[in-house]
This record gives C-alpha cells, structure tokens and sequence, in this order.
C-alpha cells in the first residue's frame, strides 16, 4: 500500500462521510428557574428561538411566564412584555418576583402591532427574553408573522416566549409547552375562613426540536 | 499668529433651495421675490448662469427665453436659515470658537484644531465632506486671518490654504472687486489704474485716508491681508432648526410625511455632526389660513432614528391633524446625549443606550407613547391601578436569585376596564356567574374583602371583592360595587340610554377585575 492510501485512509476519502453523525449544536439556554422545568428541557428556554406556552384560562400559564420573567431580571437579564391586552398587573408581577425596573412593558393595540413590537424588540439585540401575551382569546396571526419572529429571534439570540391559548406557530416554534389539567386549590371550610390556596396544573413538553419532547411535571402556583 | 479657516457656500440662497429640494439640484434655477414674468431674478444657479441668465438684470420672462427648461422657485428665507445652521454646526463640529457673517459664510479658529486633523488641508478636506454630509457643496479657505480665508475660500480651488507669510503673494493678483468697493472709490480707483489688490496694497494708508477717507483705509487693509478686528464668537443655539415653504398648500398626510422626512433627515443628520441624539420633536405649521399650528413630542429615549422619529410624527399628526392646509413647516429637534451606562462583568449585557432609545422611540411610534415603559405599582389604595414610568436601563447588578422547583406564584391576569357580570346570590353568596366571554355555576368561592378607598374624593371605591371558580373552568376575581359611581367607562357607554335610570339606582354591581392564571 502506497504511502498515499495509507494517509487517505487515516484521514478519510473525499465523500467518505456518514450522514447524520455530525454533533448537535448546542443551544445556548435561559433557565425558567424552576430545576423540575429546566431539567425537563434540557436546561432551561433556548435562546434565539420561539418558545410557546400555550394553555386555557387559569391554568397558570401567565404566572409560569412570570416565573420565568422573574428569574431572567434576577439574574441581570433586561426582559420585554408584550402585552396585547394590557393584563399584567404590576403588583402581582413584583409579588412574583420580576424585577419591574428591567421589564420594558409595551401594550399594543393589536396581534399584528404586537408582532411588529416583538420584531423591534427583537431587532434591538440585547433583551434576554422578550415575552409576547397574544392574549386570553385564541386570535390568529398573521401568517407571515412567525417566520420573520423566527428568524429576528435567531438573528438576535433573545429567547422569544409566546404566551396563548392554542399553539399556532406550528414549525417556527422549536418549543411547545402546554399547561392543562387545573385545579383550585382552596384552603378552610366550613366555619372558617376559605382562601384560594392555589392552582396545580401539569406542564407537558409537546414538541422540542432541541431536545426530547413528552416530558412533564406538576407545577403548583401558590396563591397570595 | 492666528489662524482661520472660512466656510461659504456660494449662491447660499439656490444652495438652500436645492437642498430642501434635491431634484433641483444641476438644474437651471433662479430664485424670485413676488409672482409674474416680469419679476426680476434675484440669484441665479450655476447652470442658469451658463445660459445667460444675470440675476438682477433679467425678468423671469427674459430667463425663459434663455434657458427654456429654466426652474423659478420663490426665494426661501425659512430654508436658507437652516442651511446657514447647519454650515455653522460644521464648523462647530471640528472647532469650538466659530462667527457667522450676515451672508452665511462661517469663520472657524483653525488654530487648536491640529489634534482633530492631521493638517490645514486635511482640515478643509473634513469641512467640505462635512458639509455634504448635510447637503451643502462648500468652499473653505485658510489663511492668518479672517479676510485672507474669505478670499480663500471664494476664490481658491475649494481647499485652498494660504501658507503663513504668503498672503501677499496670494492676494496681488486678485482683481480689485473681490473686496466689493463701493462705486465711488471703485471708479476713483480705476481712475489712479488700480486693477489688482496688490496695487492697492503698496499704497500709502495715510495718503489714501486723506482721498477716499476710512472706507478706503479699510480697502488698503484688507487688500494687505490684515483684518479690522479679531475674531468674535459667537455661540450656537443648542437645537437643531429645519424649515421649508412649500409652493402649494398640502392637505393630505402622505405628501406632509413625504416633505417631514427630508426635514426629519437633514436635522438627524446635522445632530449626527456633534453625535448626540434627539430628544423632543417640535412642529409648526403654517397653515393656508394664515393661522399656526404648534406641537412638541417628546420622544421615549434620545434617538437619530429617522424612521422613529416619523412613526412618532405621523402617530401625532392621525391623532391631531391640523385644522387647514400646510404651506410652512419648521420642525426643531431639541437635542440631548444619547444616554450612556456601565456594563457589569458578572451580567448579561443589556441592549445598547443608543439602540435601546431609537428601539423605544419606534415601539412609542407603534403603540403610543404612555404604551411604552416599565411598569410602576402606584401608590394608591385603588385596586387595579396601572402606570408606565420611562424605561431606562437600571445599573447592573449581579444574580440575586435562586431556582425554586416547581412552585411558583399566581399571578392575575387584569381586565382594563373591568367587565361587568350578572350574578345571582343565594343568601348574599354568588352562586351563578354570566358575562361576556364566562359562565357557570360557581364550585369553590372565597371572600368578601371589603376594599373602601378614596371615600374623600369623588372617585371613591368601596368594593367587596371574592375569588370565584367557576365550572368553565376559569378562577376570577370579581368585585361588588357598594353604591359608588360606576367606572368611568361604563358611565360613558350607559349613559344617555333607557336602563341608566335602573342602573344607577341598583347597588349590586358586580364586575370581572381579573383571571387568575
């Protein structure tokens, strides 16, 4: 054997390469700060892609988002709230934890001013998170909407979280976390004073292109 | 011995012109004062001048015949002030003592600007593409003082410098008119067979003072090179001014923006030169009926964003249009440093001030400004009160937090303004619960807390509030009015109809204040 073919079989022929055996790209992660959440996905929200939370009324999918919203601006982050129908309440936001002095909270006047926000917001380059609260009533997007948001996140590194009723980024979202399955917890009885203790609901990992799908966990959302 | 550099933009009034108007610019152009085609040329373009045309001596009749493709505008005042600004702001932009001449011709103390360029000649190289940074074709000139530099500058290559202890040489050459001699002296002059500065240099000033008196010793002075008095500077204002009268009467929003952009342009432009940013946006208009229309808007966050600066134009303009038809604008771009901040080591770095404030301005422009900011609790005993403070970037902190498991807080999702519910009680307890978007029966309910604020003042609350869930599947948190007003909003939607005497007069209001989610 020539010198030559021993060298090319060291190094490998020209075309002589397996598909698929390239290494996974490792995504940068924000940690929701939950350890049951993050461990669930893989370390936490990845950066530069669309993240949706998806989820029916009182499930507790704003205050997942809040969690998280606290976690990022406690440790350092400045955060976007997109909030298309202007529910956040600042009170309980900072009972929460987020630190309201590095949220930027912008109310827009519709779904496609409210696209067009999270593009700027995007654009800035800089935020960690910029969170967009389509509202509590299922309201469709514009369908150029997402592939632009896809690529603005990308472009950006901001992890783009996407709170709604229904899932509808379909392929442009590489996470989809759905919160079911609520229930009140309501402390005292009769004779004494009832309080509305909480809400558990499970959160299920329904797709993730960058890491395994089907996980789940109890979250439990303690009341004031 | 001082030195000084001029910068003068010949034919400032046709430069002011095209500058509020590029398509003119290369054309043959003439400026008029009054209306017809008997009215005299007052100044002329360079091209007209090629064709013939001589402002002061022909009509607009007369420039037509000469040059058929021949544009007349209406001289503009308004546009030549702020080309004469801005020229200014040039020279500010490179030195910090500069005067203004009444014709637009800036002088600049050239003598301490060595650390800035590297030479005299690179120095006028800067101010000429400085001044077609803000769409002026300028000519400077240096020299020992002010009117060796103005000589310079008119008659020079563009970039001419006049080395120290040249200036004669310079000047002898220079045809006598170039120091603009009354008529009197000029014939007188001609008389004695003086053409050139440097035969009226090597007169004697005292015999001279005896012929022609002082404005001839002035003559010999400056054909010398040497300047009546030193250089005065004098200071700029801090905002940055651009206007334009426009040739009809704009009525539409499109074309104004269309006009607003080129000002918007040119004023980011020229607060680009000192590299600050934007603060406030102030417009008048002129209107058709000889009225004025004047508004400021102030920006989120210091910015050079054009595009940020016309959403927040237009967003005022469809809010608030104007009562006529513009003729005139003046818009003033009120300036302020582009906010800076220190990094942390141990942080994430935050958004870039500058790219942050024009990010602030356009979102302001998308969705108002009161809709832009971060959210402040209020000090209030009202419930449910909301208010945005400017968003600024805090200073840097280090991570102050620790990851919990799976327990986090509920929050309240708000309802801004609350939506009003039917609710049936048994015994004072709700047990139905009907509105817009809700209802069912209820299945868990906690409360009332009673909240009572602002009893002293006209808009007071007295409300009893409850968690209820209900068998939609939905946790609310609703209130009961305790014989209040109503809601500003709802008395607006109520009154005037038929149910509002039933209305008012029901003291069981119940309203949905928020989703717990």
């Amino acid at each position: 054997m020539s010198a030559a073919a021993a060298l090319l079989d060291r190094l490998g022929r020209p075309g002589d390469v397996r598909l698929g055996t390239a290494p996974a790209l490792a995504v940068p992660r924000l940690s929701t700060g939950l350890v049951g959440l993050d461990r669930a996905l893989g370390g936490g929200l990845p950066r530069g892609r669309i993240t949706e939370l998806a989820g029916r009324r009182s499930t507790g999918r704003t205050g997942l988002a809040c969690a998280i919203a606290a976690h990022a601006t406690q440790s350092g982050e400045t955060i976007a709230w997109i909030d298309v129908d202007d529910a956040l309440e600042a009170e309980t936001a900072a009972a929460a934890g987020v630190v309201l002095a590095r949220l930027l909270w912008v109310r827009p006047r519709g779904v496609c001013d409210a696209l067009r926000a999270a593009e700027i917001l995007l654009g800035a380059c800089g935020f960690g998170l910029v969170a967009l609260d389509v509202g509590d009533v299922a309201r469709p997007c514009p369908p150029p909407g997402w592939p632009r948001l896809a690529r603005a996140a990308e472009r950006s590194g901001t992890a783009l979280l996407v709170i709604e009723p229904r899932r509808q980024a379909g392929t442009f979202a590489a996470l989809g976390l759905e919160v079911t399955g609520r229930r009140a917890r309501w402390s005292g009885g009769p004779g004494r004073l009832v309080l509305l203790d909480g809400v558990d609901s499970r959160v299920m990992v329904v797709r993730n292109r960058v890491g395994q799908p089907g996980q789940s966990l109890v979250l439990r959302q303690a009341g004031a | 011995m001082p030195r000084i550099a001029c910068l003068l933009v010949p034919d400032l009034p046709v430069a002011a012109v095209c500058r509020a108007d590029p398509e003119l610019a290369g054309r043959p152009l003439v400026l008029i004062e009054g209306s017809g085609p008997h009215t005299r040329v007052i100044a002329a373009s360079r091209t007209a001048r090629a064709r013939g045309v001589q402002a002061g001596r022909h009509t607009v009749a007369q420039a037509r015949v000469l040059a058929a493709d021949l544009a007349v505008h209406a001289r503009d005042t308004a546009a030549e002030r702020s080309a004469a600004h801005a020229l200014a702001e040039v020279a500010a932009s490179l030195a910090s003592r500069i005067e203004t001449a009444a014709d637009g011709a800036v002088f600049l103390d050239a003598t301490g600007v060595m650390h800035l360029v590297a030479s005299e000649a690179a120095l006028a190289m800067a101010l000429v593409t400085r001044a077609a940074r803000v769409g002026l074709e300028a000519r400077v000139g240096v020299g020992s003082g002010m009117t060796v530099a103005r000589l310079a500058a008119e008659h020079g290559d563009g970039t001419e410098v006049v080395p120290a202890g040249v200036e004669q040489g310079f000047l002898a050459p220079l045809p006598l008119a170039c120091l603009a001699p009354t008529p009197d002296i000029a014939t007188t002059l001609q008389r004695w067979g003086i053409h050139r500065l440097g035969e009226l240099a090597r007169l004697p000033v005292a015999e001279i003072a005896t012929r022609l008196g002082p404005a001839g010793t002035a003559l010999v002075r400056a054909a010398r090179g040497e300047d009546e008095r030193p250089l005065a500077p004098v200071p700029l204002p801090a905002a940055v001014e651009e206007a334009v009268a426009l040739e009809y009467a704009l009525d539409n929003l499109e074309p104004l923006l269309f006009v607003l952009r080129g000002l918007v342009e040119r004023a980011v432009t020229r607060l680009g030169l000192a590299g600050i940013g934007c603060a406030r946006v102030e417009l008048a208009l002129g209107l058709d009926d000889r009225g004025r229309d004047a508004r400021a808007l102030p920006l989120a966050a210091p910015t050079r964003d054009v595009k940020a600066i016309l959403g927040c134009l237009r967003t005022e303009l469809e809010g608030h249009p104007p009562r006529a038809s513009i003729v005139h604008l003046v818009l003033t771009a009120v300036p302020e440093a582009v906010r800076a901040m220190q990094l942390g080591l141990f942080v994430p770095p935050g958004p870039a001030p500058e790219r942050l404030a024009t990010t602030l301005a356009r979102l302001s422009a998308l969705c108002g400004p009161d809709r832009v900011g971060a959210p402040a609790v209020v000090d209030s005993h009202r419930p449910g009160t909301a208010r945005t403070v400017p968003f600024t970037l805090p200073p840097a902190e280090g991570p102050g937090c620790s990851p919990a498991d799976t327990v986090c807080r509920l929050v309240v999702r708000a309802l801004r303004p609350p939506r009003r519910l039917e609710v049936f009680t048994e015994r004072g307890e709700p047990v139905f619960v009907r509105g817009e978007g809700l209802g069912g029966r209820v299945v868990g309910a906690a409360g009332p807390w009673r909240v009572v604020a602002e009893w002293w003042g006209e808009d007071g609350v007295a409300r009893d509030y409850y968690d209820l869930e209900l068998t939609d599947g939905g946790v609310y948190r609703c209130y009961r009015e305790l014989g209040g007003a109503a809601p500003p909003a709802e008395r607006a939607a109520w009154s005037g109809s038929a149910e509002r005497a039933a209305w008012s007069g029901s003291l069981d209001r119940w309203y949905l204040d928020g989703v717990y989610d």
